[in-house]
């Protein structure tokens, strides 16, 4: 089972390109009123895909988190019951 | 010494033999200007360095001095800025206002009517069993798709068309008459120091004066609603914003459609791929974007002293980033002379700038037209013959091409 990398995303930098909700509508959203992306939920994603979101990011806004170690996959698990 | 700045260097297109032999040295090179070896501008040349001065602001800067290589005075500077002569925070305050219409989800919305277009000229062309592939195909598309989204009248497409070659010109080789349009400003203060700008920017004056009555469904009345930290944008600053929208919405792509007349031809085996198998549409519209470069510079000025291969720059210094070089540059692009409709993704060209605050707000809409007119160029079936050789456009600022005969078979 893979480990999750946390993304990040500066506000600052964002211009709003929108390649990353493209590649991962349900991590990042295009706020259209703000014309810049939000990210949605806990922002993870699994390493190889948070790559290739923070390539395809012109502005260079997106950042893989470097503040926390990569979390496991069964403690983003919601518990039974 | 070859010199850059020159719009006849760019007579049969890209000067690959140039760029790569600037590319090889580790240095970024030196290219005075009319002779004089203390005016001139770093020429930047690879990829990589491109994408490191793109993306630090903070050093190299938009709105000191000019994006193109001549530098003008602070007044014309000031009169003529869009959000494109500007450094963050201004710039993306100005961008924001704008970037959700340009998003890959949102101009997904306008994929039926660029489809459209694209049969309207593709019907036209064939019609008269060919013709100007410029006239009847890579100039009505792009700006009749930007001016569906600004709101433009369908009357005024050839006006606009009109108003951004002249524009261009510019950039050319021959001096401007400066009372064309009427024209009583100073050619210095008008962008691209041209009578244009001062054509375009009454006209963008009677469309908003249109749209403050009768407000649509468009950029134009967005832009005159919109307000950026409490104020609504002044008159000027509306006339440079529609100037920038027509005119990079319009040109650039016309370019890359323009290239892709003669990508068909030059290289048919490719296009034979992608038209058995579209799933190669994109990396196909991606490569003519690349191959056809539309723009071939936009200029930085240093704001401080910092350092660059081996190359010290100076606080003001001149430093310009040539896209047709970088997209060309081996150490990013295996046998990158060679076009190949399935070349990956990443590294991505700096077509549309190498990434930072200016990266091209209209890439995913240019995309997304150069995708829908390969499909039907694919549908079609459609070949072409090119009996002569293509007229480039004079100037060292774009790489379009003027006319590009055609026959249909």
């Amino acid at each position: 089972m893979s480990d999750l990398v946390r993304i990040s995303l500066d506000a600052e930098v964002c211009i709003g390109v929108g390649q990353c909700e493209l590649l991962e509508p349900t991590v990042f959203v295009l706020d259209d009123d703000e014309g810049i992306s939000m990210l949605v939920g806990s922002a993870h994603l699994v390493p190889e895909r948070a790559e290739l979101v923070v390539n395809r990011c012109p502005s260079g806004a997106i950042r893989i988190a470097e503040d926390a170690s990569p979390m496991g996959l069964e403690s983003t698990q919601i518990p039974d019951g | 010494m070859v010199d850059l700045a020159d719009p006849g260097l760019y007579r049969h297109g890209i000067p690959h033999e140039v760029f790569a032999e600037l590319r090889a040295n580790p240095q970024l090179s030196w290219n005075a200007i009319d002779g004089d070896p203390e005016d001139g501008f770093w020429a930047v040349t690879r990829h990589a360095d491109i994408v490191a001065v793109s993306r630090d602001t903070d050093v190299f800067s938009s709105a000191a001095g000019h994006i193109q290589i001549y530098d003008i005075d602070a007044d014309a500077l000031s009169a003529r800025a869009s959000m494109i002569d500007m450094d963050p925070p201004m710039h993306t305050r100005l961008r924001r206002l704008v970037s959700s219409v340009f998003t890959p989800r949102h101009v997904r919305g306008y994929r039926r009517t660029i489809r459209a277009r694209v049969r309207a000229a593709l019907d036209d062309l064939a019609n008269g069993g060919g013709g100007d592939w410029v006239s009847s195909v890579a100039k009505p598309i792009p700006i009749g798709v930007i001016c569906d989204i600004m709101g433009v009248p369908e009357a005024d497409h050839g006006y606009m068309i009109e108003l951004s070659d002249h524009l261009v010109a510019g950039t050319g080789s021959k001096p401007l008459d400066p009372s064309a349009y009427g024209n009583t400003t100073d050619l210095r203060l008008l962008p691209f120091n041209s009578p244009a700008a001062y054509a375009m920017a009454s006209y963008a004056g009677d469309l908003a004066k249109l749209r403050r009555k009768n407000p649509g469904d468009d950029l134009i009345t967005m832009l005159i609603q919109a307000e950026v930290d409490g104020d609504s944008l002044t008159e000027s600053e509306f006339a440079n914003f529609f100037r920038l929208m027509i005119f990079a919405g319009n040109e650039t792509t016309r370019s890359a459609m323009s290239h892709l007349g003669m990508h068909l031809v030059g290289f048919a085996d490719e296009f034979a791929r992608v038209r058995v198998d579209r799933s190669l549409l994109d990396s196909a519209a991606e490569e003519v974007i690349r191959y056809s470069s539309p723009i071939l510079y936009f200029r930085r000025t240093a704001l401080q002293p910092t350092e660059l291969s081996e190359t010290r720059i100076s606080a003001g210094d001149r430093v310009v980033m040539w896209y047709a070089a970088a997209n060309f540059d081996e150490a990013v692009f295996a046998e990158p002379l060679r076009f190949r409709v399935d070349r990956p993704a990443v590294p991505a060209n700096v077509a549309f700038g190498g990434g930072g605050a200016h990266f091209c707000l209209g890439a995913s809409l240019a995309r997304l037209e150069l995708v829908e007119l390969i499909d039907e160029i694919c549908d079609r079936d459609l070949h072409l013959e090119i009996p002569t050789e293509p007229e480039y456009v004079d100037s060292n600022f774009v790489n379009g091409i003027e006319h590009l005969k055609v026959v249909l078979r």
